[in-house]
């Protein structure tokens, strides 16, 4: 049985009154029902007549109340706070980038350098090495010292980028031809000669064995099984030239 | 601008929420009269309805990202807000309660009353509605949300469901039990005969 076909009574009626002045309602057969049954039920008129009196009064009461609104200073208060908010997001961005750019130059400078490293030429001995690299680099024949600083006399000038190239660059023609640690070697198989002029420098530690591979004299060298230096790298990455950083000067620069 | 070209409710909120202004400045004044009106109506003072309206948009600008189109519109959004920021108010300050005679509420309202004429049966109108103003004043804080929502904003059960976040038929009940109350509460003020119940 549909909602239409329930009998309409005075019990009925009650329960649905309160719906009857809802735009929901207005035109359905239930409606029509109940107001037919209002026209011989002097009870249900009079409360029809009730609701939609009140129903009378909401209309005007909406109607009183719908030019209401907040104060114009509400809108110009959230004005300025929105301002305010978009200037935040803004250089919370700014911030952002420059941290996003900071990270990948450190992480482009870690890269490079563990490329370089990985990419030099395996050391298959101390012993075998250096005569090998030796009689290929005249240089590296030179009286080595403790600081190895053979070859300084060979090397231009660097204007390499970072302060401390620059440094390492006036170090070395200050005591160019003396016993120095500031000297540039070029690596045996060096192929970018302009390296010396506008290579970065880059300063690692490394194994002390390693540095057979760049045709130093392994034996020569003090200390425990590593050893601070700075290379010279070409653009394409590939270490030009060394230096070797003695215990003193390293824990000075730490300092 | 007509009425198929207007941009929705959250198209506007996308735009404010890449920086435009204008889009917030457009949603401010389209949803703010109604929540303003809704703060009104159930706080019952015109200082707390503004301090509502604010709160309702500072978040709304501070925090635009947890409304979620897929629970419901930003209308009901914006109630919720402003339906909690009422309850805060009320728990802070047990004084805020809503009275007839309080001269700061709906201070808009006597404004419309005064400095115009009315003809005889506007008067009757307007002396209805104010008597029904009080009267809604009156009611428990939840029948006058469903009231303020379904009656005078002309809300659906269904859009003041989603905005009270509660059942329809909970809505319906609601508004039917307030009615009622209304209704005694106008008879008695107009000292007319109460109809009595099926069976009573």
């Amino acid at each position: 049985m549909s909602e239409k076909d329930i009998p309409m009574n005075c019990a009925r009626f009650d329960e649905i009154l309160p719906d009857l002045g809802r735009p929901e309602c207005r035109g359905t057969p239930l409606r029509e029902s109940a107001l037919a049954h209002a026209d011989s039920c002097s009870r249900c008129a009079q409360l029809l007549a009730e609701v939609e009196s009140l129903d009378r009064a909401f209309r005007a009461l909406a109607a009183e109340e719908s030019g209401l609104r907040a104060p114009e200073r509400v809108e110009a208060n959230l004005l300025q706070e929105f301002r305010r908010e978009k200037a935040a997001v803004s250089r919370s961005g700014i911030r952002w980038q420059a941290a996003v750019g900071i990270a990948a130059a450190v992480l482009l400078a870690v890269g490079v350098s563990v490329h370089h490293w990985m990419t030099r030429p395996p050391a298959t001995g101390p012993a075998t090495q250096i005569p090998a690299v030796g009689s290929a680099s005249p240089q590296a024949q030179q009286p080595a010292g403790p600081s190895a600083q053979v070859g300084a006399h060979a090397q231009p000038p660097i204007s390499a980028a970072p302060e401390e190239a620059g440094r390492t660059v006036k170090s070395a023609r200050s005591t160019e031809q003396s016993v120095s640690e500031d000297a540039f070697t070029p690596l045996p198989y060096a192929d970018d000669p302009t390296a010396l002029d506008d290579g970065a420098v880059v300063r690692v530690v490394m194994p002390r064995a390693a540095l057979a591979s760049f045709g130093l004299p392994v034996a020569a060298m003090e200390g425990d099984g590593t050893v601070r230096a700075d290379l010279v790298v070409s653009e394409d990455g590939t270490p030009q030239a060394i230096r070797l950083i003695s215990q003193d000067e390293a824990s000075g620069s730490l300092r | 601008m007509t009425k198929a070209t207007e941009p929705t409710d959250e198209s506007l909120l996308a735009r404010m929420i890449a920086g435009d202004e204008e889009a917030f400045t457009l949603l401010y004044r389209r949803r703010q009269p109604a929540i303003y009106r809704f703060a009104l109506r159930v706080g019952g003072n015109a200082a707390l309805a503004e301090d509502v309206a604010q709160e309702v948009f500072m978040a709304l600008i501070r925090d635009a990202g947890r409304f979620d189109a897929a629970r419901g519109t930003l209308a009901g959004f914006l109630y919720g807000i402003a339906r909690n920021h009422l309850r805060k108010r009320w728990e802070q300050d047990q004084r805020v309660v809503p009275l007839a005679n309080d001269p700061d509420s709906l201070p808009m309202l006597q404004r419309h009353v005064s400095g115009s004429v009315w003809a005889s049966d506007e008067l009757v109108a307007h002396d209805a509605a104010e008597r029904l103003r009080q009267a809604i004043a009156t009611l428990p804080e939840n029948y006058r949300e469903v009231v303020a929502l379904c009656e005078l904003e002309e809300m659906s059960y269904e859009e003041a469901s989603a905005a009270l976040d509660c059942p329809v038929g909970t809505v319906r009940s609601r508004l039917h039990r307030a009615r009622a109350l209304l209704m005694e509460k106008l008879r008695e003020g107009h000292g007319t005969r109460h109809v009595p119940a099926v069976g009573e």
